[in-house]
């Protein structure tokens, strides 16, 4: 038995036992204190906490029963307490053992008996002791537990049998736009009245073991409202509600949802197109006029094309999506990039008697950027100059730049937007639809392209125009500083 | 001879089914906006009406037909829709959906592209 740093005070009013017990329990490593009335022990107790009181229980004044309900009353099992007297009867065994001593030694006692007895309460101290950590333990425990259910993004709630919630964490009740209060209702908590109808199942339904997830609205939040049956030894005892703001996901899933919607339309429209020239040809009704089964095979053809451009650019914008499009970033002149494209397009434009014009001072136009970026946003600003023009009209790509950036003005004389239509202009499969642009082909994904590319560079994109006078669309591009 | 109007922004698929309409003996009229749609059936009351849904806006062929309908001499008009895909707006509305077709008041939902057999037999429907 080891008893260091173990406690004890000796309560006695003979001086002859008390020094003797102080001796033996001395030797034992105890720490021993000794009191010679029930004042006096009172009174130590009050300064310092004892493991173990050995208490008298005759003594003038303040006697053992009083000392040992004191000590009781104020310190719980934290004292334990043994009975030290003369009047060894059962009914006194009984008597000071209901009044929460632990045990009792009937004098004379020899220092052996001495040791056994305390022994036994030693064991009985550190069981308390034990007992006492553990529950500590498990209170920070749950304490735990609760601080991490409310620090939680999920909100979460428990809803026992009585259809009453039992926890509601601030996330929960912030969704529910509620606070949570001892025995409140479910309509108090605010739940809505699909959450009540699935809530209800699970309680009612034994068979219907399975947890439920689904979605709403709360104001412009999208929730997603997961109900799990909560279990104990198999049987139910409530329900445990979780809620998780699903908005963003739900955003992006109904922009796709746009997107794929958009692309079917788009895929179909030519094919549309197509098929009806081809099933009026096969008719035979224009057999005897060729001139309108060539018009009719020439628009196919067109259709056919701009077709295979657009799945091209979906291709492009998917891989590019995808991070698989490879880039070799390189410092490039882009008056130089420009002026290739401009000579690529030389034809088209030629065709449509447009006049390309290069504007530029001895700036250096230099970025750090990938080719096929740069030719993807020129290639398609300089087509829609030409497209968007008017005969005789004039593309004009200016230069400037400043300390930071290069300013591009793709500039055409050509038939112009008026402001509604330029409100979704860099939306995809957006086009601007009115007679002057019924013959003009175009996927509707140049220009959000150019802006998903330059949004890559840190780079911005600004369109004015007027209606019959033409269109501006400016680039600015981070230049690569120059050396001094 | 009886009349149609078609509203649809592709211009293809106005001008091929104009001349397959009109090889059938059909006056054909066409439109290519609402606009343009509405401006014709001020002068102009077709026997049937070919529109588009989705034009400027996916929905575009639906509030041609509303501010069809509202228009006293031609809320009988029968109303053909034609879309580029069944269910081409998907999350806003599903064209095919009857609850879709009756909240849009036209008489009947089209798959583009339309077999011409059938635009025929549909019309003849309507209009016989």
């Amino acid at each position: 038995m080891s008893c260091e740093g173990m406690s004890v005070l000796v309560i006695d009013d003979e001086e002859g036992m008390r020094e003797g017990m102080r001796r033996v329990l001395k030797k034992k490593g105890f720490t021993v204190d000794t009191a010679e009335n029930g004042a006096d022990a009172i009174d130590k107790m009050k300064k310092s906490a004892y493991d173990l009181a050995l208490v008298d229980l005759k003594m003038p004044g303040i006697d053992g029963f009083q000392v040992t309900g004191f000590i009781k009353e104020h310190f719980g099992d934290g004292t334990v307490v043994v009975i030290v007297s003369a009047l060894a009867t059962v009914e006194a065994a009984v008597e000071v053992t209901s009044r929460g001593a632990f045990d009792f030694l009937v004098k004379p006692f020899t220092p052996a008996d001495l040791l056994q007895v305390v022994e036994r309460a030693v064991n009985q101290r550190r069981l308390i002791q034990e007992r006492e950590t553990y529950l500590t333990e498990l209170n920070s425990e749950r304490n735990l537990s609760r601080q991490i259910i409310n620090s939680m993004r999920e909100g979460v709630v428990v809803v026992n049998l009585n259809r009453r919630p039992v926890l509601m964490n601030p996330r929960a009740e912030f969704f529910l736009g509620t606070r949570f209060s001892e025995g409140m209702s479910l309509e108090e908590a605010g739940f809505s009245d699909q959450v009540l109808e699935v809530m209800e199942r699970l309680f009612s339904d034994e068979k219907d073991g399975g947890q439920v997830v689904l979605r709403e609205k709360h104001q412009d939040q999208m929730l997603e409202v997961q109900l799990t049956p909560h279990l104990r030894d198999g049987a139910r005892v409530g329900v445990i509600i979780n809620m998780r703001d699903v908005t963003e996901e739900w955003k992006a899933e109904q922009d796709k949802n746009r997107f794929i919607s958009m692309v079917a339309h788009e895929l179909t429209s030519p094919l549309a197109a197509i098929i009806n020239y081809i099933n009026i040809i096969l008719t035979g009704m224009f057999d005897e006029k060729p001139d309108k089964i060539h018009e009719m095979l020439g628009r196919s053809k067109v259709r056919g094309e701009a077709l295979l451009d657009l799945i091209k650019d979906l291709q492009y914008l998917n891989k590019r999506e995808a991070g698989k499009v490879e880039k070799s970033m390189e410092p490039l002149d882009l008056s130089a990039v420009i002026a290739d494209q401009l000579e690529f397009m030389k034809g088209q434009a030629e065709r449509n008697r447009i006049t390309c014009l290069l504007e530029k001072n001895e700036d250096d136009f230099t970025v750090h950027a990938d080719r096929g970026d740069l030719d993807r946003i020129f290639m398609n600003l300089i087509s829609n100059g030409i497209k968007y023009n008017v005969e005789g009209g004039t593309l004009t790509v200016g230069l400037t730049r400043n300390k930071k950036d290069i300013l591009i003005r793709v500039s055409d004389t050509g038939i112009g937007m008026s402001e509604k239509e330029m409100a979704n202009l860099f939306q995809e499969f957006y086009r601007v639809k009115n007679p002057k642009t019924s013959g003009i082909s175009g996927t509707g994904l140049g220009l959000a392209t150019i802006k998903r590319v330059l949004d890559g560079y840190n780079g911005r994109i600004y369109v004015e125009s007027e209606p019959g006078k033409g269109t501006t669309f400016t680039v600015r591009f981070p230049g690569v500083s120059s050396p001094v | 001879m009886r009349s149609i109007l078609i509203v649809d922004d592709d211009r293809d698929l106005l001008e091929g089914q104009k001349i397959f309409l009109e090889g059938k003996g059909y006056r054909v009229e066409t439109a290519a906006s609402i606009e343009d749609g509405l401006k014709k059936i001020e002068t102009f009351t077709p026997d049937i009406i070919l529109a588009d849904l989705m034009m400027e806006h996916y929905d575009s062929g639906f509030v041609f037909c509303k501010k069809v309908r509202d228009r006293e001499h031609l809320k009988d008009v029968p109303i053909i829709m034609q879309t580029a895909a069944s269910k081409e707006i998907g999350f806003t509305l599903d064209a095919a959906s009857p609850e879709a077709k009756k909240w849009m008041k036209v008489n009947e939902v089209l798959t583009k592209p339309v077999p011409l057999h059938d635009l025929l037999g549909k019309i003849e429907h309507y209009i016989k």
